[in-house]
Formats: C-alpha cells, sequence, structure tokens
C-alpha cells in the first residue's frame, strides 16, 4: 500500500509556490507545490521521508507521519549551493560564482518598518557600510557605501545602483516600495564589477524586481500601521536651572547677574507664568509620537504564455510636530512623507523562442514641511528658545513673541510660526518603463540567445511654498495687564504669499542588446558567454541641486562588454571579463577604457581526495579575482576636457548704474583626463559544513585606486586661474568581510543565526596637497575624511593662570612665547576651567599649526549584523542586532554650545571650582568663539570615538492556521515588527542619534524608532 | 542624423568672447566687465567691517576673536590664517590673468566704434592694463615685490614657479604701464557719463603712478626697509629723488586742470561722476551703508552700527578754527567736546547729540543708540557717518549712490603737499595745497589766511600736520591703513590701548569718561608687510616669504 502524502508548504511570510517535493531514494518521484503551497505525493518506497528544495531556501527532510496532511515550514537561506543570485545581466549560483557577490532575498527585508530600501539593508550583507544622518519623513534614506570609501572625490563614492540591469539614481532607489524587491545582490569586486566598467570601482548594488509565477492568480495583501517616535528625545533644562547657569556664566565673565533671586524664585516656583515664563519648548512643540501606516496590494499569477505581477502600494509618514491648528489658517505646515507606488511587470511567450517582457512603474510622492521653520533645529537654538523666551500662549489667547532679551530676533513664539507660517510642499512624480525581449537562436547554436531593451525613466519634481511672516503677537505684562505688539509686527493676519518652482526634471534612456551564451557539453563542460552594448543618455534639469554646467545636456555614456567563462564539472572556474566604455566627460580620443577581470574558482569538494579526507564539508571552494574598474566622476565641470567660460552678472556700470553681463574664465580644461581606475584583488572562501548547517563565507580584498580626478593642490595662485580635476589621486582600501550562518533546530523549534561582518579601512597615499607646516597636517598618509583638531590635555587650573602670569612678567617681551602652559593665540583670555589643549608646536599660543589628527573619520570602518530566526509552529520572529564600530563625531553650534544651545543636563556638569575634578563640560561663559568652543577650537574634547549597537530590527508574527481562515483566504498572518528599537552607544555629551553627521549643529530631525503592527493576507 | 547640444550651448569658449566677427565687440566687452569685477568695493569690505576698523580710527562692533577686523588690529594672524578678506593674493593674481587673456586676444575683435580715430578696442585694451596696473599695486603694498607676468597667460602644464620680481621691479612696471597708457584711455570729463562713468580715464592713470610713487618715496620703502638688503620688501637704499618724483607725478594730475575739489565735502561720496573722483568702483544706488553702519535702536531705519570710530580719531579733528583741541587757544571745552569742530568731524562721525533720522544722536550710557545689552552696538560711543547720505532730517533711509572711491583728487592734492614737502620743504605751495583741502572741508580761514595752520613750520611740522590732515580727511577710506604702515608709524600707534566715551547722563548733565575698548597688537617689522600666503611658499620653492613670516 503505497501512502499519498499531502501537505501545505509556506515559509514565514506565507505560502511558497513552486517548491520541488521528492522522496528520499526515489529523485524521479517528486512534486511542485502549487499556488496556495499545497502539494500531494504518492510515495514509492519504504523510508516515509519526503525531501523540499526550493531555492533561495534551505532544504528540509520531512519524515512521513500518521498525520499525512503536512504542515511545513520551510526557512530563508542565503546559503543554499543553488542559490541564485541576480548579477549582471543574469544570474550566478553559489556554488559556480568566481566574484564576491553578497544577496538578500526580498522577503527577508520586506518587514522592516521603513520607507527606504537601503535602511533595510543595514547589518544584513557583508561590505555594506551605511549612516542614516536624518529621520525625517521623505528625508530619512540612508547613504550607504559598499566596502567603504576610496575616491578622494566625494562624488566618486557612490555604488552604481542597478534595478532589472538598468541603473537607478540615488534618489530613485529611495522611491523602490520594498513589496516590489524579489532579491537585492551587492557585487564587491572586479570580477563582479567589470562588466559595468563605469562606476563599478565603487561596487554595485543590484535589484531585481518580482515578476509572476504560472498558476492561479494568486493575491497578497500586506497592511501595517506603528508608530514613529526619536531614538533619542532631548532633556533641556527649566527655567530656573537655566537661569542659574546663565547668572553663573555672567560671573564668570566677570557681569552682573542677569536674574535677580527675584526672578530665581518666581521661576523656581512657577507662580508667574507670564511674567517668568517657564515653558519646556520641545514638548510644546512635539509629539511623543507619530503615526505611519503602509499598505500594499499585490497580484501574481499567469499562464504559460503570460505571467503577471502587479502590485500597488501606499506609504504614510507623519512628522513629530504636533498639530498647532489655527482657526485663522488652516493650512498643513507638518512634516509628513506620503507615497504611492505601482509597477506592472509582463512577461510574455510570444512563441517558443521569443519571450517579451514589459515593466511599467510610477511612482508619486509628497513632502512637506513647514516653511523655512527648522522646527527640529531651532528647539535647541538658545537664541531663538529659551524656557523663558515667552509663554506659550498670552491669557487671552493671543501669540506671545520672544522678548527675553537672549532673543534679540524678537520672533513671534514657534507654535505661532508652525501655526501660520505656511509650508513647503514638494511632489515628485517617478516614471519608469523597459521593453525587452529575448530571442532563443539554438537554431544557430545551443544555448544561445539575443536580448535587446530599451528603458525609459522620468523624474519630475515641483515644491510649493506658501509663506507668511506678519504674524500678531503680542509680549503681555501681567504686572500691567497691559499687551504690546511686537517690534515691527502687524495686527492683523498678512495674505499668505505663494511661490513655487520646478525642482528637477530628468530623463533617462538606456539601450541595451546582448547575446548570452550558455552550453555544458558532455556535463563536463560549461561555457558562458556575454557580449552586451550598452548606452545611456540622461538629461537632467536641477534647479540648486546641481553645479550650472551640468543643467539641460544630455550626458552621455556607451559600454561594449564581454564575458566568457569556463567550469570543469564545477571544478575548476574561470571566468573573464571586460568592458569597453566611454563618457562624453573626456575628450575624445580619451573617452574610452577598457576594464578588464579575470577571476578563478577551485571547488575543493569536487576532488575525492578533499571528501575522502574532510567529509563534513558540502561546499569548498577557494576563489580569486583580481582586475581593473573605472570611474568617471570628477569635481568641477562636467567637461573636464573644456575650459569654458562663465557668464555672470551683478555688476553695475556707468552713471546710470546699469547691470552688465560679464563673462569670466572658468576652470582650465584638461585634455589628458581620463578614466579614474581601480586595481581590485579580492580571495574569498566559501564553506558550507555539516549537511549545509554551517556555511561561510570570507572575502580579503586589496584595492588601488590610482588616476583619481582630484583639483591638484600644489598649483601657485599665482595662475590665476582655477583649476581642472587631474589624474593623480592614489588611495589604497582594504579589509575583509563575510558572513557566519548556522540553522538547526531544537524539536519543532527550527532557527537559522547569521553574523556578518565588514571591515573596511582606506589611507590616502597621494593627495598633491601643499606640503603642511607640520607633516602631522598632511593628509596624504591618512584614511580619507580624517579629522583635524586640538588635543585635550585637561582644565586650566588656577595654577596654570598664575604660571602664564609669571611667565609673561619675566619674560623678554611680556609674551607667552615657548610657555608650555600655552594660550590661544587670537589673544581672548582663559580662566580656570577652560580647555587647555596642546601646543605641539611648542611656541606657547595656541592656533592652526597645534592642530592633528584626532580620532576617525565619520563613517564607521566596522560594522557588523547578528541576526536570529527562529519558528516554532505558527509562530516565527525574526530579530537583527546591528552595530557600527571606529567612527567620530562631534556636535557643534546650538547642539551642544552654551548660550548657543538651549541648556541641557550636560551643562549642569560644567567645570566649577567645587566639581573640578569631575566636570564634564567646561567653565560657562558667554564668549561664543572662545577656546571652549567646538566651532571655534575643534578638539578631541568633542570628539566622541563613538560605536553603537541597535537592537535594529525585530519581526514577531503569528501564522493563523489554516482552518480559522474564511472565505478563500489560503494564507494569514498577523506581526508586530519594529525598527531602531533599542540603541547601546558610549556617549553622554550629545543628545544625537548616533548615525548624525559630524560638525552637525542640533538640527537633524534625530532618527526615528518604529513600532509597527501588521497583517498579511493571501487568497 | 545632426546632433544637437554636445556642450553646453550657454556655455562659450574664448572664440566666441574674442570673436573675428563681432564688430560690436559684446562678448569681449563682457569679459573686459569681468575684470574690473575684481575691484573690491571697500565698504563693509573684510568680513563686514571697514579696512579701516583695523587700523587705528576704528573697531569692529562685531564682538569675537573671530572678527577678521579684530584679528588684523591685534596681531592674530599668521601666513596660514591670513583672515580671507584680506587674502587677496589670489584673487588679483586671477585679475592680473583675466587682464592679460584681454589683453593677447583683443586685437582679433573688428571693433568699429572708434575713439579718437582708432577702434574703441584700444581703450578697451589699455583699460585692462589699467586694471592690471592697479591689481599689480593692490599687492606691492601688501606684500612688496611679487612675481610680474608681463603679458603671458600661463596654462598648467607651463613651469609657474616663477620668482618674485623686485619692488623696484614691480614699481617701474606699473610707472610704465600708467605711461604707456595714459593718452590711450577716454579723459574726463567723459563724453557719456550715463555709459562710462566707471571707466579709467587719463587722470586715473596719471593718478595711479602719483600714488605708487607717494607709497614708492615713503618710509617703509625707501630708506626704512624692513630687511634693510632685501630688494622685495623694498629699496636697498634711500634716494630722497623718489619723493621728487612722486611729487612730479602728483603735480601733473593737477596740472591738468579738469579735477578739482567739490564744494561740499558730504557730497563727493554721493555726487556721481564728479570732478573730485578720479577712480571708483561701482557700488550701487542702495542703503547698504546705512543699514551696516547706521545707529541702533531706530525701527523705521535700521542700523547694526557695526564700525566703532575711535576717540583717537575723534581727536584728531580740530576745531572749526583749524587748531588742534589740545592746542590752548583752540577753544576746546571737554565738557562739550564736539561744539565748534572742523565740520567734518559731523560729516564723517556720528557722536552724542549729533542730528540724525530727526533725532538728537543718543549715545550716553542707556541712551537710544546705546542701550547696552547682547544687542550690537557702538563700542565707542560713537557711529560712522561718513559715505551716507542726507538723512539728518527724514525717517527713513532711501537708496542713494554708494560708489566706492579709490582715488580722488583730495587724496592726490594731499600726497602732493607731503612728496612735496619731503622733497623741498615746507614751501609755500605746500601750504597752498593744504589750505585747499582744509578750506573746502569749511575751516575758517582765521588770521592770515592760514585755515588754522601755523607759519613757518619746519618740514617735521608739516609732515605731521600733514599726516593728520590725510587721516581726518580720508578716514574709513583704506587710506589710514596703509598709512601708518608706510610711515613706519604702525608700531607705535597699534601697539596702543583704542578708546571710546562712555557718556554718563546724570539729570541734564553729561559727563564723559574715556574707556578702554581694545588692545590693538603689531608685530613690527614683519607686519609692515603682509606674508605671502603659506601655502604659495610650499607650491613654489622660488617664492621667497617675507622676513619675519
Amino acid at each position: 500500500q503505497n501512502t499519498t502524502v499531502t501537505g501545505k508548504v509556506r515559509d514565514i511570510a506565507g505560502a511558497l509556490p513552486g517548491v520541488s517535493v521528492v522522496e528520499k531514494g526515489f529523485p524521479t518521484n517528486g512534486a511542485i507545490s502549487d499556488v496556495n503551497g499545497r502539494f500531494s505525493l504518492t510515495l514509492k518506497g519504504q523510508s516515509n521521508i519526503i525531501i523540499l528544495r526550493f531555492i533561495g531556501y534551505v532544504n528540509q527532510e520531512v519524515k512521513v507521519s500518521d498525520n499525512k496532511t503536512l504542515d511545513i515550514i520551510l526557512q530563508t537561506s542565503t546559503n543554499g549551493l543553488d542559490e541564485v543570485a541576480v548579477v549582471a545581466y543574469g544570474t550566478r549560483k553559489r556554488i559556480t560564482s568566481t566574484g564576491a557577490v553578497s544577496s538578500i532575498s526580498g522577503s527577508d527585508i520586506r518587514t522592516v518598518p521603513t520607507a527606504n530600501v537601503q535602511n533595510t539593508l543595514t547589518g544584513k550583507l557583508p561590505g555594506f557600510f551605511s549612516q542614516q544622518a536624518s529621520g525625517q519623513p521623505g528625508k530619512d534614506a540612508s547613504d550607504f557605501y559598499i566596502r567603504g570609501v576610496s575616491s578622494l572625490n566625494p562624488a566618486g563614492n557612490q555604488p552604481l545602483i542597478i534595478v532589472d540591469d538598468i541603473e537607478y539614481s540615488y534618489d530613485q532607489l529611495q522611491q523602490i516600495n520594498v513589496n516590489e524587491i524579489e532579491s537585492i545582490s551587492i557585487l564587491k569586486d572586479a570580477s563582479s564589477t567589470a562588466i559595468y566598467g563605469i562606476k563599478g570601482a565603487n561596487g554595485v548594488l543590484v535589484v531585481a524586481t518580482r515578476r509572476g509565477k504560472s498558476g492561479a492568480p494568486k493575491f497578497n495583501v500586506r497592511v501595517e500601521t506603528g508608530i514613529q517616535q526619536p531614538t533619542k528625545t532631548p532633556k533641556f533644562l527649566d527655567s530656573y536651572n537655566s537661569a542659574l547657569l546663565i547668572n553663573e556664566a555672567r560671573a564668570n565673565d566677570g557681569l552682573q547677574p542677569s536674574f535677580t533671586q527675584a526672578d530665581l524664585d518666581h521661576f523656581k516656583n512657577n507662580d508667574d507664568p507670564y511674567g517668568h515664563p517657564n515653558v519646556n519648548w520641545y514638548d510644546k512643540i512635539f509629539e511623543k509620537q507619530s503615526y505611519q501606516a503602509n499598505a500594499n496590494l499585490d497580484i501574481a499569477g499567469g499562464t504559460n504564455a503570460l505571467k503577471y505581477f502587479i502590485s500597488g502600494g501606499a506609504l504614510n509618514q507623519n512628522g513629530l510636530v504636533r498639530d498647532f491648528a489655527d482657526p485663522q489658517s488652516l493650512v498643513n505646515t507638518n512634516y509628513y512623507f506620503r507615497r504611492y507606488n505601482f509597477r506592472s511587470n509582463l512577461d510574455l511567450r510570444v512563441n517558443k523562442t521569443l519571450d517579451l517582457r514589459l515593466d511599467v512603474t510610477t511612482r508619486f510622492s509628497d513632502l512637506n514641511q513647514p516653511y523655512n521653520q527648522n522646527a527640529v533645529g531651532e528647539v535647541y537654538n538658545f537664541t531663538k528658545q529659551t524656557p523663558f523666551t515667552s509663554p506659550y500662549l498670552n491669557p487671552n489667547g493671543s501669540y506671545s513673541y520672544a522678548y527675553s532679551s537672549f532673543n534679540p530676533d524678537h520672533l513671534p513664539t514657534l507654535n505661532a510660526r508652525l501655526a501660520t507660517g505656511g509650508y513647503q510642499h514638494s511632489r515628485r512624480t517617478d516614471f519608469n518603463f523597459l521593453f525587452g525581449g529575448t530571442q532563443k537562436l539554438d537554431a544557430l547554436t545551443d544555448g544561445l540567445s539575443l536580448t535587446g531593451r530599451i528603458a525609459y525613466s522620468s523624474i519630475e519634481q515641483y515644491t510649493k511654498q506658501i509663506f507668511n511672516e506678519g504674524i500678531p503677537s503680542y509680549h503681555y505684562d501681567p504686572v500691567t495687564n497691559q499687551y504690546s505688539l511686537r517690534p515691527g509686527g502687524t495686527y492683523v493676519y498678512q495674505n499668505y504669499g505663494l511661490t513655487g518652482n520646478t525642482d528637477m526634471n530628468s530623463n533617462n534612456y538606456n539601450l541595451q542588446l546582448y547575446l548570452n551564451y550558455d552550453r555544458t557539453f558532455g556535463s563536463t563542460h560549461h561555457f558562458s558567454g556575454l557580449m552586451l552594448f550598452n548606452q545611456t543618455a540622461n538629461t537632467l534639469y536641477a534647479a540648486n541641486l546641481l553645479s550650472g554646467d551640468l543643467v539641460g545636456v544630455p550626458q552621455k555614456f556607451r559600454g561594449f562588454s564581454g564575458r566568457v567563462g569556463y567550469d570543469y564539472k564545477q571544478k575548476y572556474l574561470i571566468d573573464f571579463n571586460v568592458a569597453y566604455n566611454g563618457t562624453d566627460r573626456f575628450a575624445a580620443d580619451h573617452r574610452f577604457g577598457i576594464f578588464p577581470a579575470v577571476s578563478v574558482g577551485y571547488n575543493l569538494v569536487k576532488e575525492d581526495f578533499f571528501t575522502k579526507a574532510l567529509p563534513i564539508f558540502s561546499l569548498f571552494k577557494l576563489r580569486a579575482s583580481y582586475g581593473l574598474v573605472g570611474s568617471d566622476a570628477a569635481p568641477g565641470n562636467r567637461y573636464v576636457y573644456n575650459q569654458v567660460y562663465n557668464q555672470g552678472g551683478g555688476y553695475s556700470f556707468g552713471q546710470s548704474q546699469q547691470g552688465y553681463g560679464t563673462i569670466y574664465e572658468g576652470a582650465l580644461g584638461n585634455p589628458n583626463v581620463v578614466w579614474e581606475r581601480a586595481r581590485k584583488l579580492d580571495i574569498g572562501l566559501d564553506m558550507n559544513l555539516f549537511n549545509d548547517k554551517i556555511s561561510v563565507t570570507f572575502d580579503y580584498f586589496h584595492d588601488i585606486r590610482y588616476k583619481q580626478l582630484i583639483k591638484p593642490g600644489s598649483v601657485p595662485l599665482i595662475l590665476g586661474v582655477d583649476l581642472p580635476a587631474v589624474n593623480i589621486g592614489k588611495t589604497r582600501n582594504q579589509g575583509f568581510d563575510g558572513q557566519i550562518s548556522y540553522h538547526g533546530n531544537i524539536g519543532k523549534f527550527q532557527y537559522n543565526t547569521g553574523l556578518v561582518f565588514s571591515y573596511a579601512k582606506n589611507k590616502i597615499l597621494f593627495k598633491d596637497e601643499a606640503a603642511p607646516v607640520y607633516t602631522r597636517l598632511a593628509e596624504t598618509g591618512r584614511p580619507i575624511g580624517q579629522q583635524f583638531g586640538y588635543h585635550f590635555l585637561g582644565y586650566y587650573t588656577a595654577a596654570d593662570i598664575a604660571a602664564i602670569a609669571t611667565y609673561k612678567a619675566n619674560s623678554v617681551d611680556g609674551t607667552n612665547k615657548g610657555n608650555p602652559i600655552a594660550l590661544p593665540d587670537d589673544g581672548s583670555p582663559v580662566q580656570p576651567g577652560d580647555l587647555r589643549y596642546e601646543d605641539r608646536n611648542g611656541d606657547g599660543v595656541i592656533n592652526a599649526f597645534d592642530k592633528g589628527p584626532i580620532g576617525n573619520p565619520n563613517l564607521p570602518n566596522t560594522t557588523l549584523g547578528l541576526s536570529l530566526q527562529g519558528v516554532y509552529k505558527g509562530f516565527s520572529i525574526s530579530v537583527l542586532l546591528q552595530g557600527s564600530f571606529n567612527y567620530s563625531f562631534a556636535v557643534v553650534g546650538t547642539g551642544i554650545e552654551p548660550f548657543q544651545s538651549q541648556f541641557q543636563p550636560i551643562h549642569q556638569e560644567r567645570w566649577t571650582p567645587e566639581t573640578a575634578a569631575t566636570a564634564n563640560f567646561p567653565r560657562l561663559g558667554f564668549n561664543s568663539t572662545s577656546i571652549n568652543s567646538p566651532t571655534a577650537y575643534f578638539s578631541d574634547y568633542w570628539l566622541v570615538n563613538a560605536y553603537y549597537i541597535r537592537l535594529k530590527t525585530i519581526d514577531i508574527g503569528y501564522q493563523l492556521p489554516n482552518k480559522l481562515l474564511p472565505f478563500k483566504i489560503s494564507n494569514a498572518r498577523v506581526y508586530m515588527s519594529a525598527y531602531n528599537l533599542f540603541t547601546w552607544d558610549n556617549y553622554n555629551k550629545y543628545q544625537q542619534d548616533p548615525e548624525i553627521s559630524t560638525n552637525t549643529a542640533g538640527d537633524a530631525y534625530i532618527n526615528q524608532r518604529v513600532i509597527n503592527l501588521g497583517i498579511q493576507l493571501g487568497f | 542624423c545632426k546632433k544637437y547640444e554636445q556642450t553646453p550651448v550657454d556655455k562659450v569658449d574664448i572664440t566666441h568672447i574674442f570673436d573675428p566677427r563681432d564688430s560690436a565687440g559684446v562678448n569681449a566687452q563682457k569679459y573686459l566687465y569681468g575684470v574690473y569685477s575684481v575691484l573690491r568695493n571697500g565698504h563693509n569690505r573684510v568680513g563686514g567691517d571697514y579696512l579701516d576698523a583695523a587700523g587705528d580710527d576704528a573697531i569692529s562692533s562685531a564682538s569675537g576673536p573671530s572678527n577678521i577686523a579684530t584679528i588684523l588690529s591685534t596681531a592674530s594672524y599668521n601666513s596660514y590664517t591670513i583672515p580671507s578678506d584680506e587674502n587677496l593674493f589670489g584673487t588679483y593674481y586671477a585679475g592680473i590673468r583675466q587682464a592679460n587673456e584681454f589683453i593677447n586676444n583683443i586685437e582679433v575683435v573688428p571693433v568699429l566704434a572708434k575713439y579718437n580715430g582708432y577702434s574703441m578696442k584700444y581703450v578697451w585694451k589699455s583699460e585692462a592694463r589699467f586694471l592690471r596696473a592697479m591689481f599689480y599695486f593692490e599687492l606691492i603694498k601688501r606684500y612688496g615685490g611679487v612675481p610680474l607676468m608681463g603679458n603671458h597667460v600661463y596654462t598648467i602644464s607651463d613651469d609657474i614657479s616663477l620668482p618674485r620680481n623686485s619692488f623696484d621691479d614691480c614699481v617701474k612696471y606699473i610707472v610704465s604701464e600708467c605711461d604707456a597708457i595714459k593718452d590711450s584711455l577716454l579723459v574726463y570729463p567723459i563724453s557719456d557719463p550715463n555709459a562710462d562713468s566707471h571707466r579709467p580715464t587719463k587722470g586715473s592713470a596719471m593718478a595711479l603712478k602719483a600714488r605708487v610713487l607717494l607709497y614708492a618715496a615713503s618710509p617703509l620703502f625707501n630708506g626704512g626697509n624692513i630687511d634693510a638688503a632685501n630688494n622685495l620688501t623694498g629699496y636697498t637704499n634711500f634716494d630722497a629723488t623718489r619723493w621728487a618724483a612722486a611729487a612730479a607725478a602728483a603735480k601733473d594730475v593737477i596740472d591738468l586742470g579738469t579735477y578739482s575739489l567739490l564744494p561740499n565735502f558730504k557730497e563727493v561720496f554721493l555726487t556721481q561722476n564728479n570732478p573730485e573722483i578720479l577712480f571708483m568702483r561701482q557700488g550701487g544706488n542702495n542703503t547698504n551703508v546705512e543699514t551696516s553702519n547706521g545707529p541702533v535702536g531706530f525701527t523705521a531705519a535700521t542700523g547694526k552700527g557695526q564700525t566703532s570710530p575711535t576717540q583717537e580719531l575723534v581727536n584728531a579733528f580740530p576745531m572749526a578754527n583749524g587748531l588742534p583741541i589740545g592746542d590752548a587757544a583752540s577753544g576746546y571745552d571737554s565738557n562739550n567736546p564736539y561744539n565748534n569742530r572742523d565740520p567734518r568731524l559731523t560729516y564723517s562721525i556720528m557722536y552724542n547729540g549729533a542730528q540724525w533720522l530727526n533725532t538728537q544722536i543718543q549715545t550716553f550710557e542707556g541712551g537710544q543708540s546705546k542701550p547696552n545689552g547682547s544687542l550690537q552696538q557702538t563700542k565707542t560711543g560713537y557711529y560712522m557717518r561718513k559715505f551716507m547720505g542726507n538723512f539728518e532730517n527724514t525717517n527713513a533711509y532711501s537708496s542713494h549712490s554708494t560708489d566706492w572711491l579709490i582715488m580722488r583728487y583730495a587724496d592726490l592734492v594731499l600726497g602732493y603737499a607731503e612728496a612735496l614737502n619731503e622733497s623741498e620743504g615746507p614751501t609755500t605751495e605746500v601750504y597752498n595745497a593744504l589750505i585747499s583741502i582744509r578750506k573746502r572741508a569749511g575751516i575758517e580761514a582765521g588770521a592770515g589766511n592760514l585755515y588754522g595752520l601755523t607759519a613757518g613750520m619746519t618740514k617735521e611740522q608739516m609732515r605731521t600736520v600733514i599726516q593728520n590732515e590725510r587721516r581726518v580727511e580720508l578716514a574709513f577710506e583704506e587710506s589710514r591703513y596703509w598709512d601708518i604702515r608706510r610711515w613706519k608709524l604702525a608700531e607705535t600707534t597699534m601697539n596702543q590701548q583704542r578708546t571710546g566715551v562712555s557718556i554718563a547722563k546724570v539729570g541734564s548733565t553729561l559727563n564723559y569718561n574715556p574707556i578702554n575698548v581694545l588692545t590693538t597688537k603689531f608685530d613690527a617689522p614683519k607686519m609692515y608687510l603682509y606674508p605671502i600666503p603659506y601655502d604659495e611658499v610650499q607650491k613654489n620653492p622660488n617664492m621667497k616669504q617675507n622676513p619675519g613670516w
């Protein structure tokens, strides 16, 4: 009696169609799961074991017990031998790949509750470095780099982004809805990127979108909603404590106190809310949390002739500012971001040899923010907001204005301006279209096909601003019970002003034609090949975004690429790539560059001696690649070879003072400019052990980036003209990255854990800088982005001050020259409790010559991700801990400096004679450019050598049992997901997110923690 | 197929600028205007302040050591940190390069317009040469001898490790350029001032020559070279004939007879194309001077009070009878210190009680224009008045011409007096030159029509009088800052306290108390010349740094 097994296969996200189910020992006895994940198989043997296989998932063996209806959960895997990564114009299996490629499937990132694709990748891909500098809705996309940075050109470090084989820009990427993504790969070494030639030097991020599969239409609905909160909520001191510190600072500067004892008592007792206000502006302006929602619907299915994937999505993220709706002016000035996505991917099989595809995508987005008010920055800004600035509202309900003498602008209160000041609203439409076809040419020779594609994309963005600067506001005097109008203010509301403009209007077309060849001879010799022609033209009109010479003229690029691959029984692998690319940025005879790469692989598990000696390995592959890749990004004039003369104006002549146009010489042309190049070496190891339970990937890389396009720094000014970029910079970037993962089970609890690690360290080998006074001030020999500043020795003590006075009195010229206890060169006096810096050149004064390298660059050079996923019956949990290490940042200006920033708890830890031993902040004083200011004296006192570890994402879900599901619903899952849930960092000086850019004042919209609840339904 | 827009069509290359088909020379002229725009407009030029706020005549009201004027006046810079607005080495070399490009290429443009029978392009070419000479003068007064580029336009592949030319070479070059071009420039009065009042004239070139020779004859370069044997920092010997040459060059301008002193001192800066202007940089019609430097405390006419003139400058103004305030016969009353003073005081400085905006300015402590507190306001008790429109009896400011006078006739006359006094002693002609200035200023003629001058002064006494006259006549005009250097007075005057006045109002009585406002500093001798920017010396092995830096 043969047993018939029926069951359902799914992953944590729902039913899995297309899974191959095979009886163990009978490889030909198999079935495929249907669109609802159901399968049925009649067993022939006695083992009663079935094996389930699906690309991108861990193979699973299931013992068939009496309960013949099985519920099987497959786990995603990024380490399967047959796992297929989408790479340059094709796909690659892990077993035969010789390049350094890391991939992740869309289902792994779909539940991360963030609007941006790049934010979902943090900590998940070896070699991926990112930094999210803002949490503002719609502007919260991370900057990311593959294997760190290596170009001295800021523009030269952006990875190439390829979506369905078409180049996307950074900001186009962030508009993509994660729900549409099938997989993401990053290509890191020369062999995998050489085919792109252009920009391949920075690595390539390849996105493949989802496509339809044969079967009945499968609907998938995902709706989630949640809250956003800042990862850190800044705290400011109240009026009483601020006033105490202000009086202390004035006393330190030898001035009379600003507040009398009576003032202090009022502040302390809070008994005079109008005469002595005490307002926590942060609480008054910002909500504790804001709302976000995201909904997606997709339909996939098809027949052999036509397959489709159609998806729509809507995202709404609100900002943190409270609703100040004013009956006088009902406009929404809050921060918010809304995005609507649509995608239709169609595959049409015309006949046995011709396939066509048509992909259409549009994205509409709305981004709103208050007009000309950075609410986030202003709430930090002491000159605009102090707790005693003014009351929140006057007793008669009218708005107040900042009448404190510390607020010289006397602006109406922030709530008044947010309520009625107007908004800035940007609307953006992205449109992408791709039409392509593949003709099989087996008639000519087996395994040959020809593909052609034409792609078009466009972006249009408009901004509308309405603004009102005449807001009636009054100072209420509780003693006289009088209201006085703001100086220069108006008694009535002014009409709104309106401006608008087109910010961006870009279109891009891309033509590709390629021949693909893939054939195995006699199951031993496998050949593959590719010949590609690729051409793009990109026209961009951008207001205030890019330098004028980029506007409106198409940027053109043309490339021919080829690839030849060969493997012998999947044992010896070799791959040649070459690209011949041209760009219109360079002169006609230097336009094209050749970028070759070679890679080899050796699959030791295919050797009998190896498997006999080390049977625990199911994969052991060594690989290496070496090659040349290029970049055409250069600072300055886009046509580097060409000298252009710029038109200017604004100079008036003659008695009539008529404005005349001027023409002036632009930067010199460099006719010899050629491609910036990188020589990249990558040595990698892939291992799977213990029945694929453990999988290890490790890559070492060593890149030399040379002929970098930078402006020479060693040409004297007497040349009299700006210089073009020349091919002289040279840097080195080396490091390692990889991933170790393990999957197993404890009873019915299946789990899978992985560690992703990345380390990249760069060094400037040549920068053509004028030799600095002291070699320590040179950038050459240091990492890109090295920060320079003073070295903190301690606080000046009273003894130091006395010693300085003695030294001056005894010195020949009455100065401090040569005193080991140095003074600032600008002559500003120092007092005990001021920051004392190292006088590195020993001249008795602290000036720019005493700076040196401090801390690390702002971009972390190490990043780690530790993930854990578990499934037990219907429950699933997925956790990602992510950490970044070895980077430095400092906050300046309104973020920290007394009398620029509102007083913060850190200021209470200032130096005073009593707290000299435990002080965490220098003596308070009024002078904003004293030695205590991080803006004027940037130093390692202010720079934090930071690291952080985040509970980056967590996703907990429950799959409802099928029998409970009504109607035709085949799959239902409820889940809770969170983003940036907890953060551990190593500083308490700054109330800012650890990913903030260095030297930022307190005006960054703090990154958000998101907690979401969602439901996913399939039918 | 036809190719469109292969390169940006709004950008042009040099063949479009100097176009053999352009008979109007439109683009060439625009290019020349680009050279003009290299000229600096001195109003609030240096970090928002007048350059003279870095000298002994004023201080900046802006606080803090990052204020550029304060950095300059307290010796807080070195070759590495010289503040941007006075770090003009690259700016002027860019101007020189642009002028050279114009000079080298203008020949091909067939400009049809004619002047004196020749194509207008030769006038333009001379203008470019004039501007180039002006840029060199701006360089040598800051740095001493600098590399002379001739007409050469270097490219990136050339070796531009040029050495500095001697100070003597530079002066000779500027003088020879002025001599060569003076007859091909327009002449004053210009026939179409509406279009051309900004252009250098024959008188401009001659005045530039006189000014260069005056500087070259001055002690800093002539006999007082800070590095005696170094021909980059000045002459290696003293030669009295240099003073004679300077006097002669100034006399040549006077003898043209086309320039004169405007009767009304205030109007010199407000009236366009007046006969006192030798060369100027257009400033436009606006209220910038008032909004930046006007007194605080007026709502309808906002001022930021950027410039705080010092008590030293106020004291330099004589009485209306021409006698210095220290003279017992002058009639100076320290309880009414602003009464009966040289009218130029009222035209140059706002003091307590001065008429402005329909009120009498209050700069006593707590007064309308000196409220104290954190608002930027005068630090010395004075505001600058010079260059402003006539707003004594209006409620608000209105736009007026704010041209920056680079050279004016009064300056030339005083230079003539100075050079003549040095070469021939205090002759009648020296007296007459001074009298002409003082008479126009409104000083009373007094006994013997000497306008307060003492008869029979020695050369040294006369020198002091001339120096003081320059100070009060040319206050805030970027003259004093350089004068105290070329006279080598800066080591004395800049190593002193800057003072102001604190006026206490008790009832209706005003008590005037001197206050110290800033300790200025000057590192002699090295600071008599600026350091060559540090990078330049590093990049160019032949570029010698100035002594002491």
